[in-house]
């Protein structure tokens, strides 16, 4: 919100990841993610989406290039620099990732109380205020993450990932085991947040749906490196195999074309 | 179609072959294969069918002719069945469908992927040699878990305010007031025993005071915090490397990290010096029921006075064997949730790595609270 606005949210330049024994996964991969911009990962099963997603959030060390999240590299000498990074960004996992000990409220609290520096009683009316953001009644903060849905594990989990007020919200296939109803709706939350917020989104996806809903741009992953990024129309020009079979089929271009005459 | 649908409505018809032979034809033999081709509809005439199966592979393919139209439901077992026994016909009639599945499961019993490893020679010596590299592995990371922890607690001791002083409370709690039971009822018993063995063989000598010498070093020094810790690795060593490795199955541990909180302080650090601040209670109180044993034990088999005893008690254990045996205990503590929580950090996430990392977190911290007492008592040996 203070930030310069010429800032990116993430930049990966040169990067070279491998898995295994020397697997060559990633090779001179680059992108970025401008600050306020919602920009899509999309890629063949096996390109290493994920574990491309892995390396941005600091869970896995690349082999060589950089990666740096708001200026910021993740092996920063600073521990203070990291810390404030880490805190502008939210992440919503695949799977929730919810901690199980703790309650709704007190996994939304947790990052807040994390934090430090604001009252328990002040805490207590911002878990209230993300809970109702993304339609939770205050009652359910009692429950614990083995009593709910599906659905409402990733809208608890969103809630936690939005606590911070991030400037940056990573989204892991944000409508993975969700039916179609579902999905839909949660899109249309992450759309209105995103209006309230204005927040940059960086997220892998497979649901055409969501891509057409959220995305300013689309980055295609494809033969270890971003094979193209930009709009939507411009990727979809590529006669790359991978992005004619995503776009190309019938319920794609029928979508597309939805979208183009909304 | 229809007649399969029909089929499945009622009770399941058994698979049937019916053989006729014809004079005086190219192809003398004609089978029909009728009824239900499938695991449920074999069931019943399994060994008859085989037989007939048998017997027709004697007759040269050629001069075979198969009808398979008037099977009801063919499945990926009837199909294997029939598949061998077509093998070279000559004259096979069947719908496509059937034809597709038949051709799907010969192509399936062709493929040989090697499955089976050929026997290597050499494998003893190279699952030795991997076994030495996993355990430098361990070492290693072992080393580099111990370093961050001393780090990250030099980076609390500036910043005490940041002690997760919940956590820390709470795993003394579970890990000491709730391990006391069962540690003091072993302990207890522990001493009636070693306190009745020694006994009897002191009785012979009429030497039945030693026995106060005896059992009260023994207790105090060695078995009160040796008991002590290998039950906590059992209880809560399990317990620390489960709940890490849930975590990790979960994705905590990850959205953890990627929050910027310290997993060496939040989960590690908690753990490791609650153990080392509960054990050296739970040894302490082992250490009193075990003597209470031994008191019991030599009040009725000895007749030794429980006055006398308690009276000896002191004379025959100096104070520094206590605090050796405190101190050792909370060595021991450490080692074992470090242990544990270094096995716990590596389960990767899968059920069966949770299974084994549990297992061998136990058996590890076991040992090390073998080796570490070792080398104390070697380093001790002419001390108390």
């Amino acid at each position: 919100m203070s930030a310069d606005p010429t800032e990116y949210a993430i930049e990966v330049e040169g990067l070279v990841n491998a898995v295994g024994r020397g697997q060559v996964l990633h090779q001179n991969l680059n992108l970025k993610v401008r600050r306020d911009e919602v920009i899509t990962l999309i890629g063949g099963s096996g390109s290493g989406k994920t574990q491309l997603l892995r390396v941005i959030l600091g869970l896995k060390h690349p082999v060589a290039g950089s990666v740096r999240v708001f200026s910021v590299s993740w092996y920063d000498p600073s521990l203070k620099k990291v810390r404030d990074a880490r805190r502008r960004m939210g992440t919503l996992f695949q799977n929730g990732a919810l901690f199980s000990a703790l309650t709704v409220f007190d996994n939304v609290a947790f990052p807040l109380r994390e934090r430090g520096g604001v009252s328990e009683k002040k805490i207590r009316a911002i878990v209230h205020a993300k809970l109702a953001e993304v339609e939770l009644a205050p009652h359910q903060g009692t429950l614990l993450p083995a009593n709910l849905s599906g659905g409402m594990v990733k809208r608890v989990a969103l809630a936690r990932a939005l606590a911070l007020a991030p400037d940056l919200l990573i989204l892991d296939e944000p409508t993975a085991g969700l039916d179609p109803d579902r999905s839909e709706r949660f899109v249309q939350l992450i759309k209105r947040l995103r209006a309230d917020h204005r927040f940059a989104v960086f997220m892998v996806t497979h649901d055409r749906d969501t891509l057409y809903a959220l995305t300013d741009r689309v980055a295609v992953l494809g033969d270890r490196h971003i094979i193209a990024c930009g709009t939507q129309e411009e990727v979809r020009k590529l006669p790359h195999p991978f992005v004619q079979s995503f776009f190309g089929g019938e319920r794609g271009r029928a979508l597309a074309q939805g979208e183009a005459a909304a | 179609m229809r007649r399969a649908v029909c089929s499945r409505a009622m009770i399941a018809r058994d698979a049937e072959l019916a053989v006729e032979t014809v004079e005086n034809d190219p192809v003398p033999t004609r089978i029909r294969a009728s009824g239900e081709w499938t695991f449920a509809g074999l069931k019943t005439r399994r060994e008859e069918i085989l037989r007939t199966l048998d017997d027709l592979r004697r007759i040269p393919p050629s001069r075979v002719a198969w009808d398979l139209t008037p099977i009801a439901d063919l499945d990926d077992i009837g199909a294997l069945w029939l598949a061998r026994a077509l093998r070279g016909v000559g004259q096979l009639e069947a719908s496509v469908q059937q034809r597709e599945i038949l051709d799907r499961v010969a192509q399936g019993s062709r493929e040989r992927i090697a499955m089976e490893h050929p026997i290597d020679p050499y494998a003893p010596v190279v699952a030795i040699g991997e076994a030495a590299l996993h355990f430098g592995a361990h070492l290693r990371d072992a080393t580099a878990l111990l370093g961050r922890v001393v780090l990250e607690a030099g980076a609390l001791a500036r910043r005490p305010r940041d002690t997760p002083l919940r956590e820390l409370s709470a795993s003394v709690y579970r890990a000491g007031v709730a391990a006391l039971p069962v540690t003091m009822l072993v302990g207890f018993l522990v001493g009636i025993v070693l306190t009745y063995l020694s006994a009897l063989q002191l009785k012979r000598y009429g030497a039945d005071l030693l026995v106060i010498n005896i059992v009260g070093v023994g207790v105090v020094r060695e078995l009160g915090p040796m008991l002590a810790s290998i039950i906590a690795a059992g209880r809560s060593g399990s317990a620390m490397t489960a709940q890490l490795g849930v975590m990790r199955v979960t994705e905590e541990i990850e959205a953890l990290q990627v929050m910027g909180v310290s997993i060496i302080t939040r989960l590690v650090l908690p753990k490791v010096i609650a153990l080392a601040i509960a054990l050296p209670l739970v040894a302490f109180c082992t250490d009193l029921a075990a003597l209470a044993g031994a008191l019991l034990v030599s009040r009725f088999t000895l007749g030794i006075p429980p006055q006398a005893f308690l009276e000896a008690l002191p004379r025959a254990v100096e104070p520094v064997n206590f605090w050796i045996g405190i101190g050792k205990s909370g060595a021991f503590g450490f080692a074992v949730a470090f242990v544990a929580c270094h096995y716990g950090l590596k389960v990767l996430p899968n059920t069966d790595s949770l299974a084994a990392g549990v297992t061998r977190s136990v058996v590890a911290s076991i040992t090390c609270v073998i080796i570490l007492d070792a080398i104390f008592a070697i380093v001790l040996r002419n001390v108390g």
